[in-house]
C-alpha cells in the first residue's frame, strides 16, 4: 500500500515563559494508502499537535513530515494552503461551521478556494450532503442543525475537494452517543469505500473503529497495535 | 473574486447597525467635501457670469493712483486719461478692434414731476458693439449722433420705469442736471433689464453721444476711463501690451495708468477659486479621515471577533493572501458604499446650501470622481493593517480562541 503520510522524527517544543513543553517529543508514523487509524491518547500527550502537523495547519520545530511523498518544512504558505486544500480534509470536534452560511455553503468554501466554478461546486456540495445524510438540509444554517447534523455538514466539508486523508479531532466529543455512534458510521462507511481516515480520540469506543491503533502519552508513541474487530 | 465581493456584502449586511454606525463617518466626509466644494464651484461660476456677461476680451484703462506713505495717503490720479489717448489707442494699436473713452457721473434726471438719480455715461456708439447690452424698445445712438453731437439718449430700465411710470419713455426728454449744470436729451432707446456688469450697472444708467456730453455735461478735459476691445482672446495680452506702450511713450510713468484685461480677471478668478475650492475641500476631507479611522476600528474587531473563523477559512485551505483579500473587500466595499451614499447626501446638501443660502452651488464630476476615489483609497488604507493582522494569524491559535 502507498504511504499517505510519513511522520519523521518529529518534534514540536512551545516555549512558555522560561519554560519548555515538548508537545511532540520524536514521534515517528506512516498513515498508509486506506487505513483507518485511530490516534488514542489522554489530553496532552501530544495527539491533537500531531493532527495538526499532518494536515499541515502547524510546522514541526523538528523533523519532517511528507504528505504524498513530498516535504512539508519547505513549503510557503500558498503551497501550504492549498495542500490543507485539497490533499487533506478536516472534522473538528467543535463542528467549526460558519455560522453565516448555510449547510450548503459551508461545503462549498473549499471548493471556492479551489477555484471550482459555481455550478460544479454546487452540484458536489448536493451529492456530498445527499451522501451524508442531509438532502433535505441543504439551505440551513448551523443554528437550525442538531450537533449530529452539523458534524456531518463539516464531514462534507473535510470531502469537498477529494482529499487523501481524512483527519478528525475527536469528531465525537461533543455528540451524544447515539449520534456519535452515526458519525461513526459514516467514517466507516467511507473508509469502507477506499477513503483513507485519520481519528485522534481519548474514547475507547471510538477506537474500536478503527483498523490501527496508535497509543500516545507525552509526545511519544507508547504502543501499536492492530484493531482485531474487523 | 466575485464569490468574494458577494461575501463581502453579506458581511456587511449582517451587522447591519453597526455597519451604518461605521459608515456616517465616510458619509458626512464625502457629503461634505462635495457640498463645500459645490459651494466654491458655483460662486466662481457666477463670478465668472458676471464677468463675461458684459462682453469678451475687454481692455480697462483707468488713471493711476499716488502711493500712499510717509504721511501721505494714496489718492487717486484723474488728471491723466484724455479722449486723444483713446484716439492714439485707435490708430497705433493693431490687436485692438474697438475703443472708446468714457466720462461718467452721478447726475439728477427729471421728467416733468419725477426725477431720480442715474449714473450719466459719455461714449461712443461703438460702445454698444462691445459690451452685451440689449434694448428694451428703440434703438442705439450711431456715428452721425455722435458727430453731430445730438442730444440723444439710452436710458436703463430701472431709470426708465422711475422718469416714466406711465410707460413710453420715447421720444421722451429727460433733464440731466448737477448744480448749476444742466442739458436735456431725448430718449431713443431703453436698455433691458441685465443686472450688474462688471464696470457698469446698465438698469442704473443713462447712456449718451461721447461728443454732446463732454463739453456740457462733464466740462472737463480728462475722461473717467477708456474702455477697449481685442480682435480676439489670443490677442487680448497683445493688445495689453501695445495699449501699454501707446500710454508709457506719452506719461513715461507706469503709474499714471492701470490696464486691466478682462482675461487676466478671469485667469485671477479661476486660480484663486481653483485654491480656495481646495482649501475647503481638504478641510472637508479631514471627517474622511476621520471617518476612515472608524472604519479602521470596526475592522480590527471584526478581525478578532471572527478569529476563529479566519482559523477554520485557513484549515480548509484559505492562503493568507485569501483572507487579507477577504477584509480588504470588506473595508473597502464599505466604503464604496458609504462613498456612494455620501454622494447622495452631496447632492442633496449643495441642492439645501443653493435654496437657503441664495448661493449658486455646482456639483462637477471631478469632484463626485475625486470624493469617491479618496473614500475608496481611505478603505484600502485604513483596512490594511486589520486584514494583515486577520491573514496573519495562526491557525492553530485561531482555532483554539473562543
Amino acid at each position: 500500500m502507498a504511504e499517505i503520510i510519513r511522520v519523521e522524527n518529529v518534534k514540536k517544543i512551545y516555549r512558555m515563559g522560561d519554560n519548555e513543553v515538548r508537545a511532540l517529543d520524536g514521534v515517528s508514523l506512516v498513515v498508509e494508502e486506506g487505513e483507518f487509524l485511530i490516534v488514542m491518547g489522554p489530553s496532552g500527550s501530544g495527539k491533537t499537535t500531531l493532527l495538526h502537523l499532518m494536515g499541515c495547519l502547524d510546522k514541526p520545530t523538528e523533523g519532517e513530515i511528507y504528505i504524498a511523498s513530498t516535504p512539508v518544512s519547505k513549503l510557503n504558505d500558498p503551497q501550504l494552503a492549498k495542500i490543507r486544500n485539497k490533499m487533506v480534509g478536516f472534522v473538528f470536534q467543535q463542528f467549526n461551521l460558519l455560522p453565516r452560511l448555510t449547510a450548503l455553503e459551508n461545503v462549498e468554501l473549499p471548493m471556492i478556494y479551489a477555484g471550482v466554478p459555481k455550478a460544479a461546486r454546487r452540484r458536489k456540495a448536493k451529492e456530498l450532503l445527499e451522501l451524508v445524510g442531509l438532502g433535505d438540509r441543504l439551505h440551513h444554517r448551523p443554528t437550525q442543525l442538531s450537533g449530529g447534523q452539523m458534524q456531518r455538514v463539516a464531514i462534507a466539508r473535510a470531502l469537498a475537494n477529494d482529499p487523501v486523508v481524512l483527519l478528525a479531532d475527536e469528531p465525537t466529543g461533543n455528540l451524544d452517543s447515539k449520534s456519535g455512534e452515526e458519525i461513526l458510521k459514516i467514517f466507516s462507511g467511507l473508509n469502507k469505500r477506499g477513503q483513507t481516515i485519520v481519528i485522534v480520540t481519548h474514547d475507547p469506543e471510538v477506537a474500536r473503529h478503527g483498523d490501527r491503533i496508535v497509543r500516545m502519552r507525552d509526545g511519544k508513541i507508547l504502543s501499536e497495535e492492530v484493531n482485531v474487530h474487523a | 473574486m466575485l464569490d468574494m465581493l458577494k461575501e463581502a456584502f453579506r458581511s456587511i449586511a449582517h451587522n447591519k447597525l453597526r455597519t451604518a454606525l461605521s459608515m456616517i463617518g465616510i458619509i458626512i466626509g464625502v457629503a461634505a467635501v462635495i457640498g463645500v466644494v459645490s459651494v466654491a464651484e458655483g460662486t466662481s461660476r457666477s463670478i465668472r457670469q458676471s464677468l463675461t456677461s458684459i462682453g469678451s476680451n475687454l481692455i480697462l484703462v483707468s488713471p493711476g493712483f499716488t502711493r500712499g506713505g510717509g504721511g501721505r495717503t494714496a489718492t487717486a490720479l484723474t488728471e491723466v486719461l484724455e479722449k486723444e489717448d483713446a484716439d492714439r489707442i485707435a490708430q497705433l494699436c493693431p490687436s485692438v478692434r474697438y475703443v472708446t473713452p468714457i466720462q461718467q457721473g452721478n447726475f439728477i434726471v427729471q421728467h416733468e414731476r419725477q426725477n431720480s438719480m442715474a449714473t450719466v455715461m459719455a461714449a461712443r456708439p461703438v460702445l454698444f458693439d462691445m459690451i452685451n447690452v440689449k434694448l428694451f424698445q428703440g434703438e442705439f445712438f450711431n456715428e452721425s449722433d455722435e458727430r453731430a453731437k445730438r442730444r440723444v439718449a439710452v436710458i436703463g430700465k430701472e431709470v426708465a420705469d422711475e422718469l416714466f411710470p406711465n410707460g413710453d419713455a420715447l421720444g421722451q426728454t429727460i433733464r440731466i442736471t448737477s448744480g448749476s449744470i444742466r442739458q436735456t436729451y431725448m430718449v431713443i432707446g431703453v436698455l433691458e433689464k441685465s443686472g450688474n456688469l462688471l464696470f457698469l450697472n446698465p438698469d442704473r444708467s443713462i447712456v449718451v453721444p461721447f461728443a454732446s456730453a463732454e463739453n456740457r455735461l462733464f466740462r472737463r478735459k480728462n475722461v473717467s476711463m477708456i474702455v477697449a476691445q481685442a480682435i480676439s482672446e489670443n490677442m487680448a495680452n497683445q493688445a495689453v501690451s501695445e495699449i501699454d506702450s501707446v500710454l508709457f511713450d506719452k506719461f513715461q510713468n507706469e503709474e499714471k495708468y492701470r490696464i486691466v484685461s478682462q482675461d487676466a480677471l478671469l485667469e485671477t478668478v479661476n486660480q484663486t477659486m481653483a485654491v480656495l475650492s481646495f482649501m475647503l475641500g481638504s478641510i472637508a476631507g479631514i471627517s474622511l479621515l476621520v471617518g476612515g479611522i472608524g472604519i479602521m476600528n470596526i475592522m480590527l474587531v471584526t478581525v478578532t471577533e471572527r478569529t476563529r473563523e479566519i482559523g477554520v477559512r485557513k484549515a480548509i485551505g484559505a492562503s493568507r493572501r485569501h483572507i487579507l483579500l477577504q477584509f480588504l473587500l470588506e473595508s473597502i466595499v464599505l466604503t464604496f458604499v458609504a462613498g456612494l451614499l455620501g454622494i447622495a447626501a452631496g447632492f442633496g446638501l449643495s441642492k439645501l446650501i443653493a435654496k437657503i443660502g441664495s448661493v449658486q452651488t455646482a456639483v462637477t464630476p471631478t469632484v463626485v470622481l475625486v470624493a469617491v476615489s479618496v473614500s475608496i483609497m481611505v478603505g484600502l488604507f485604513f483596512g490594511v493593517w486589520p486584514a494583515m493582522r486577520a491573514s496573519k494569524l495562526d491557525p492553530v491559535e485561531a482555532l483554539r480562541y473562543e
